[in-house]
């Protein structure tokens, strides 16, 4: 008994937070089982196991791998732009005051608006093929590159920067030897920011104007009222961001252990 | 001598002036007199002013406007209401966390927005669809910003409180709530963009009325002077309303400023 006890109390986070999520999926499942639904209320009612088999049934008729390759393709291709685009305007930002104050109020109007609304008019200018979902991909992930490696230049210890001047350094080495460094836990969490804008990009690119993709089957299956294919839909995401995102984390936080906590943020 | 230090003193704001002149000067310039082309998909900024003072004229753009604003109104009160005390169960109590923060992790870190085209067909095209997706997108900074708050009161000076017999009242209001409020107010800028990201999502995909709704149907109508002044507005009250939080946050908690990646 004690040893039981032992073994709970070293483990109760993960006994709570398991138990409570497994509780709350039986509850969903029971649910029919406790009332009886109307009929309109029915259609709209799904249950894990309904979402399971649609899950299941997906992957079989290799639906799921079609609609899964065209949404990767558009999130790889849109996060490495901005990967590409936003890193070195970042660093250039924080070391070169002139471009700061130029680009600054770009880029703050840009960061604070929700890039969706930018979408119809990317499906005017590139269709509704790819391209406008990687134009949004990027337009959403790229900020957050951008301000956190423009953060991290920003609080590079100037003494540092004076050491490594004094020895003869140019602006090359400098970069290399103390601010890249300095910089990259900023940028991972740059990075895991952008994966968050970038999934919200692919889901929404896809919902309008499109004929392929996750986000386009969550939203044609619900006009359909196939709800258990919505959720099942839902579900790939939620598991494809968690997976991004916790491993972003888990480099993270061993690049900056030292870190005072914030809260969480996606 | 004068000029030039004057020049010093805001060579911020000057350039950052001077930049948006320029590139607005650029793009009527081009548009004009280099390529002038079709209509039906680019604008510049001469036809966007026109339509813009047109639009502020007349009753459509404010009516969008206020539609728009009561969805998301609804919206974030909930998500104030529901979590910043959900929150500060969770910061406060050890197995409350433990239970509800894996849960509640999975729903932040998913795009919620998925849940849209369901929402919209389940609960209807008007307010209450967009008011719950609001919600559910708003909620969670609230959520994990007021529980972290919660748990950065310094354990000092809550046994301070307590050694010095001060009462439950008195920890509540004089330790722990002053070190949460700056964290609130850090989720509520958070909350913000994703609440207008709920409300245009929401309006993109199915409704009548609305900013959303405006800034798509020109959109579809090639009517691209007016779609501007919609990304406009909507640019305007989303840089005003982070930027009154991020000086709200200076205020209170002046110490955090600047330490936050945004």
């Amino acid at each position: 008994m004690t040893a039981l006890k032992a073994y709970y109390n070293d483990k109760e986070p993960y006994v709570l937070g398991i138990g409570f999520i497994v509780l709350l999926l039986l509850l969903w499942q029971s649910i029919p089982y406790c009332f009886t639904l109307s009929r309109g209320m029915a259609l709209f009612f799904t249950t894990p196991t309904k979402i399971g088999a649609a899950f299941y049934q997906l992957l079989m008729n290799g639906e799921l791998e079609k609609h899964f390759y065209v949404s990767a393709l558009a999130f790889v291709v849109g996060l490495g732009l901005s990967i590409l685009v936003g890193l070195p305007f970042g660093l250039l930002m924080g070391r070169s005051r002139i471009l700061d104050a130029l680009l600054d109020p770009y880029v703050t109007a840009f960061n604070a608006t929700p890039r969706i609304i930018w979408l119809p008019l990317l499906i005017l200018w590139f269709g509704i093929g790819i391209w406008s979902k990687i134009v949004i991909v990027f337009a959403g992930a790229v900020f957050p590159l951008l301000i956190n490696t423009y953060v991290g230049v920003k609080n590079v210890n100037r003494v540092l920067v004076n050491v490594v001047r004094s020895f003869g350094a140019n602006e090359w080495q400098v970069m290399k030897i103390v601010v890249l460094p300095n910089s990259l836990p900023y940028i991972i969490a740059g990075l895991r920011l952008a994966i968050g804008r970038a999934i919200l990009g692919v889901v929404v690119g896809e919902f309008f104007g499109s004929s392929q993709g996750l986000g386009y089957m969550i939203a044609a299956a619900a006009s359909n009222y196939k709800v258990d294919i919505v959720f099942a839909g839902v579900f790939i995401f939620m598991g494809l961001s968690l997976i991004l995102t916790m491993s972003v984390k888990g480099l993270e936080s061993r690049l900056v252990s030292w870190r005072p906590e914030t809260a969480k943020t996606f | 001598m004068k000029i030039s230090d004057s020049y010093a003193a805001h060579q911020r704001a000057v350039l950052g002036y001077c930049s948006l002149i320029l590139i607005l000067g650029a793009w009527e310039f081009l548009l004009t007199y280099v390529f002038p082309v079709n209509p039906f998909f680019f604008t510049k900024p001469s036809l966007i002013a026109a339509a813009f003072a047109d639009q502020i004229a007349g009753p459509k753009l404010w009516h969008d406007l206020a539609v728009s604003s009561r969805a998301f109104l609804w919206g974030f009160s909930f998500a104030v209401i529901l979590g910043t005390p959900l929150g500060a169960v969770m910061g406060w109590r050890r197995r409350v966390e433990y239970t509800l923060d894996p849960f509640l992790t999975a729903m932040y870190a998913s795009p919620l927005v998925a849940l849209a085209p369901l929402l919209i067909v389940f609960l209807g095209v008007g307010l209450l669809g967009k008011a719950v997706l609001v919600f559910l997108l708003a909620v969670f900074p609230f959520i994990f910003n007021t529980a972290a708050g919660v748990k950065s009161a310094d354990p000092l000076l809550i046994n301070v409180i307590r050694s010095f017999g001060g009462k439950e009242k008195d920890l509540y209001l004089k330790v722990i709530l002053p070190s949460t409020v700056p964290y609130i107010v850090a989720g509520m800028r958070l909350a913000i963009g994703r609440g207008l990201v709920g409300i245009i999502v929401g309006e993109f995909f199915a409704a009548s009325e609305g900013i959303g709704f405006a800034i798509q149907n020109y959109g579809d109508t090639y009517r691209l002077p007016e779609m501007f002044v919609g990304i406009i507005m909507l640019a305007v009250i989303a840089v005003l309303l982070t930027e009154i939080m991020r000086k709200l946050e200076i205020t209170l908690a002046p110490w955090r400023a600047g330490e936050e990646v945004r």
